[in-house]
């Protein structure tokens, strides 16, 4: 069983970390070497260039500031948003609630490539184009979709039971919500928000069409500056995903404690 | 419950109050473009802005140098540059010619005129170049849609034939093929000394289907062949036929690269520096690369092969860094300034040079000409032949190659006839024009 | 009693907007105001551009043409007849099925082996890391990386062949056979850890005393799956699973980016077969049609997740 279990873990990892592996290695070989075959993990000119160019240079780190803004404002703006929208979803009963469930949902089923040029007029005419609300607001639309109908999963998994404490107090819905519902969601929450954060770190047509100037582009924007009309930065490509993703890392790191279980341990008692 | 609702209805607006908070601080430059600036002439400061995916690809700090340059001979106006990813640019420059934020001077490729011109989004150069009393002689081209020209070439790119002195002297040939059978050849000889080694490489994928312009309909152009006539397209004639049946033969004979049909033209290069490819079309502004990437690598630059027997002048592919300026821009007289600062010939020969392309002024003169071998070669190429790129200003010029990249990839596969392809290419053409 | 009814008009009187909202009524107007900022925004940024696309669907030759003129069904029936059209439905009909199940497999299989009590305090965060790689990176350089590693002179051949496995460089994604399952492979790399990260939220929810109470029962470690795991996760299982298809369904840069829709037509995707559309023939009114349909596609999917979600309640 023990060995059952590790060999499934050491394939998973190998799975899920060897083409990141290849990313890293890359990013510190020379753009030939990259190519080479056989092909080297190792490589002869071992070097920080890639990382060094990309860090050293105010419109790159720029780049990463903006996207630590936006993404930080997204999550926590669509985190309140969504928990009281699934709130309401989870714990309520109005008319349209089936027909705004499918409006929330089916907002996204548009294909974005085609609401682009209207979309982009829109933002041009409410004067927000090239900047941070712009960027913002859009990702809140493509994450509350998913962060309702998560928050509204998670609620329903808790039973209405909870609420009633509350009424002990003479509290009403804001209270069941945000003083029993929230602290049960925890893991619910954190799994949301890091999804919200990743969406919002890593997109890119909306990013690119939403913003004019440097010092407002984001990340994923500097690495496809990087595929070039005749070539590829390969290196700084790969350092720069690598960077990319390592704020996304710490924040799951961070928070994964808030995985671990037991929090509804004895909370039910049936 | 009273308390609940009321609560409920303050949690809310205080969302609200955020979102709009976060809205009042808005980021930085945030003032809508083109707007609110004046017209030149009133005594302010015009600022013109250019749009283009050219100054991540030269050197740091050397496009912006120039338009320094250009600020300080025209005084009044001032240039900022908006820089996007090149395989984006075509989307974004038609969704800002919808929305009306396209920037003065457009960076523009060949391939989009015709479609930018039925949109609207370009003005009309030859309009421009009158008022400004402009010779245009010095142009070397100039893309014209219905007689009037709304693009200039600004550097361009032309594919010669590439060749690994190693491993064709490996192979027994000594020197680069310059017909189709010597090609063919040298190919099969490369290939047959085994390892990982090909003659030829060929990207046809059909995300950016200019392998169709660069490594297959050149081949046809090399021999003066065409594949329009009358400006309609003319895909099933025998010379276009001859071209793909050769490239078919090509492929047949097994010398061609692995991956071909998903292969990006910015593939080429790697498998090239590598030593794996012997021969390939390849754009100019890949010898410093390879250059920079693999010292040892001894290469030669030659003509793209013609049919055997052709003594005529041979068409070389080309693509190009072209200008324009947007329909609605309100500053046209000064952007008109910007265009003509870079095509004057000291400008363009700079921009050349650091681009590693051949200027668009007929009389500029990039300096690697004179100290480059493999450079000057190439511009003897350029003088010798004509820049042949039939696709630049045809109607949805992407879908024509992509859907011949269809038929072709249909065909080397094995499912249809040369003939069938190109029957059913010509069929799907002339729906566009 | 009386007097708490009649006193409550006055107070409402002096209270303003808010207040007005208690009393009987009150209660009824709660979830949209728990509503309220979701709809704002979502109205206030999608009505326009989602009016203006079933708009454009049935003009002819928007934004190029100055004059669009009203042409009523002919893009749609022009889509639904054309063969390259039930190509891409077909394409993605088979990406998506196979990838949304896998997603569960392996995001579930991964969240079991994280929740694993026998891996220790530091094993745990390790392979939980290591897990949710995939997951960090931005679609353009998961394309760009893939096509690195399956080049056919690239790494896993390399492996492969070293390893014995193969005796030829196998074209991953120029091979026409072999092309979309090469793709959707890619997909179901970069897409699982949302599973995983939902299913493994979801079990820490499960109430260990439930489990133990199937123990003394008697019950086995697949029972305990199939009756405990299954049935409670089902909520989420079902929102992720709806989620995924619509995610996949619109999935264009990983295609567009490693195959552009080919060879041939092998991986060609509702997704590549609209962009196409709209940017490479400049037919925005049918890749309008197109997005019209994608879009009744998608909320009928949707309408049976909400049906599904009552018969919870």
């Amino acid at each position: 069983m023990q060995a059952g279990l590790l060999f499934a873990l050491l394939a998973g990892a190998l799975f899920a970390a060897f083409p990141v592996f290849w990313m890293g290695t890359s990013s510190f070989k020379t753009n030939p070497e990259i190519f080479e075959l056989p092909p080297r993990v190792i490589t002869e000119h071992f070097s920080f260039d890639a990382y060094w160019s990309i860090l050293s240079n105010p419109v790159e780190v720029r780049f990463f500031v903006n996207s630590y803004i936006v993404a930080l404002s997204v999550t926590v703006l669509t985190l309140v948003v969504a928990i009281q929208a699934g709130y309401a979803f989870s714990r309520f009963q109005f008319p349209f609630k089936r027909t705004l469930n499918i409006v929330i949902v089916s907002v996204q089923a548009v294909p974005p490539i085609t609401l682009l040029i209207p979309y982009f007029g829109l933002i041009v005419s409410l004067g927000l184009y090239n900047t941070y609300p712009a960027l913002i607001l859009t990702y809140m639309v493509f994450t509350l979709s998913y962060a309702i109908i998560m928050m509204t999963g998670y609620f329903n998994t808790l039973p209405r039971e909870l609420d009633e404490a509350v009424k002990v107090d003479g509290g009403g819905p804001m209270m069941a919500l945000w003083r029993i519902l929230v602290p049960l969601s925890v893991p619910g929450l954190v799994s949301v928000g890091i999804y919200t954060f990743m969406i919002a770190w890593n997109e890119y047509l909306f990013a690119l069409t939403l913003t004019r100037t440097e010092d407002m582009r984001t990340v994923p924007i500097g690495i496809q500056l990087l595929m070039g009309q005749h070539s590829y930065r390969w290196n700084e490509m790969m350092a720069m995903s690598i960077l990319g993703s390592l704020p996304v890392l710490v924040l799951f790191l961070v928070f994964q404690r808030y995985f671990i279980g037991g929090l509804t341990t004895g909370a039910v008692k049936n | 419950m009273r308390n609940g609702v009321s609560a409920t209805w303050r949690a809310t607006s205080l969302v609200v109050v955020l979102a709009v908070l976060v809205a009042g601080c808005a980021g930085p430059s945030s003032s809508p473009p083109a707007t609110a600036k004046p017209a030149g002439g009133t005594g302010g400061v015009t600022t013109l802005e250019f749009s283009q995916w050219w100054e991540p690809e030269l050197p740091q700090g050397a496009l912006r140098g120039l338009m320094d340059q250009f600020e300080a001979a025209s005084p009044g106006i001032k240039v900022k540059l908006l820089s996007g990813p090149f395989a984006s640019t075509k989307e974004q420059t038609i969704a800002g010619a919808a929305a009306g934020t396209m920037a003065d001077v457009v960076g523009l490729d060949g391939a989009w005129v015709s479609d930018f011109v039925k949109q609207g989004s370009i003005t009309n150069l030859s309009a421009l170049m009158k008022s400004a009393g402009y010779d245009d002689s010095q142009l070397a081209a100039q893309i014209k849609v219905n007689g009037s020209t709304y693009m200039i070439p600004v550097v361009n790119f032309i594919y010669p034939l590439f060749t690994n002195d190693d491993l064709l002297s490996k192979a027994g040939v000594t020197a680069p093929p310059t017909n189709r059978t010597e090609f063919m050849a040298a190919a099969k000889k490369i290939t047959a000394g085994g390892g990982d080694v090909k003659g030829w490489i060929l990207p046809l994928s059909l995300e950016t289907p200019n392998g169709i312009q660069n490594d297959v309909m050149s081949w046809n152009w090399a021999s003066g062949g065409s594949m329009l006539k009358d400006g309609k397209p003319d895909v099933a004639n025998a010379d276009v036929k001859a071209t793909v049946e050769y490239v078919k033969s090509l492929w047949d004979a097994g010398v061609v690269a692995p991956g071909a049909l998903t292969m990006k033209e910015q593939d080429k290069v790697e498998e090239f520096t590598n030593g794996r490819v012997g021969m390939m079309i390849g754009s100019l502004a890949w010898v410093n690369l390879i250059r920079k990437n693999n010292a040892n690598l001894k290469f030669s630059i030659s003509a793209i092969p013609a049919k055997d027997g052709f003594t005529g002048k041979r068409g070389i592919p080309y693509a190009s860094w072209g200008i324009g300026i947007s329909e609605n821009s309100k500053n046209k007289a000064e952007a008109w300034k910007l265009v003509d600062f870079l095509m004057n010939k000291t400008n363009n020969a700079s921009v050349s040079s650091l681009a590693n392309g051949f200027p668009g002024n007929t009389q500029a003169v990039p300096s690697f000409v004179s100290n480059d071998n493999l450079f000057k070669a190439a511009f003897d190429i350029y003088k010798a032949g004509y820049p042949a790129n039939e696709f630049t200003g045809l109607p949805v010029a992407d879908e024509l190659m992509r859907s011949f990249d269809e038929q072709l990839q249909k065909t080397l596969s094995g499912n249809q006839s040369v003939d069938d392809m190109l029957n059913a290419a010509q069929t799907s053409w002339l729906k566009k024009f | 009693m009386l007097n708490v009814v009649e006193a409550a008009p006055r107070q409402t009187l002096w209270r303003g907007l808010t207040r007005r909202a208690v009393g009987p009524t009150g209660r009824r107007l709660e979830p949209y105001a728990f509503l309220s900022p979701t709809l704002v925004i979502l109205l206030i940024l999608m009505l326009y551009p989602i009016g203006a696309v079933i708009r454009y669907s049935v003009m002819n030759n928007v934004i190029l043409e100055k004059a669009p003129v009203f042409v009523g069904v002919a893009n749609y029936v022009g889509i639904l007849t054309s063969p390259d059209f039930w190509v891409a439905v077909r394409n993605t009909s088979f990406f998506t099925a196979v990838s949304v199940l896998a997603h569960l497999v392996l995001g579930m299989v991964f969240a079991l082996l994280l929740n694993n009590s026998l891996l220790g305090p530091l094993a745990k965060p390790v392979f939980r890391a290591l897990f949710i790689l995939p997951w960090l990176f931005t679609v353009a350089v998961i394309a760009v990386l893939w096509r690195l590693l399956l080049n056919p002179n690239g790494v896993i051949n390399y492996v492969l062949q070293g390893a014995g496995l193969m005796d030829s460089k196998v074209e991953w994604l120029a091979n026409p056979s072999i092309a979309l399952y090469a793709v959707t492979f890619i997909n179901i790399w970069s897409g699982y850890p949302f599973y995983m990260m939902s299913l493994l939220a979801g079990l820490q929810g499960i109430s260990s005393d439930l489990y133990e109470a199937a123990r003394v029962d008697g019950a086995g470690g697949l029972q305990r799956f199939t009756h405990i795991t299954i049935p409670q996760l089902r909520p989420i299982i079902v929102s992720i699973a709806l989620l995924d298809v619509i995610f996949t369904t619109q999935q264009f840069a990983l295609i567009w980016l490693t195959t552009g829709g080919g060879p041939i037509n092998v991986t060609e995707m509702l997704s590549t077969f609209t962009y196409k559309l709209a940017f490479n023939q400049y037919e925005f009114s049918v890749a309008s049609a197109s997005a019209v349909i994608i879009f009744v596609l998608s909320m009928v999917l949707a309408f049976f997740y909400v049906r599904s979600q009552r018969m919870a309640d």
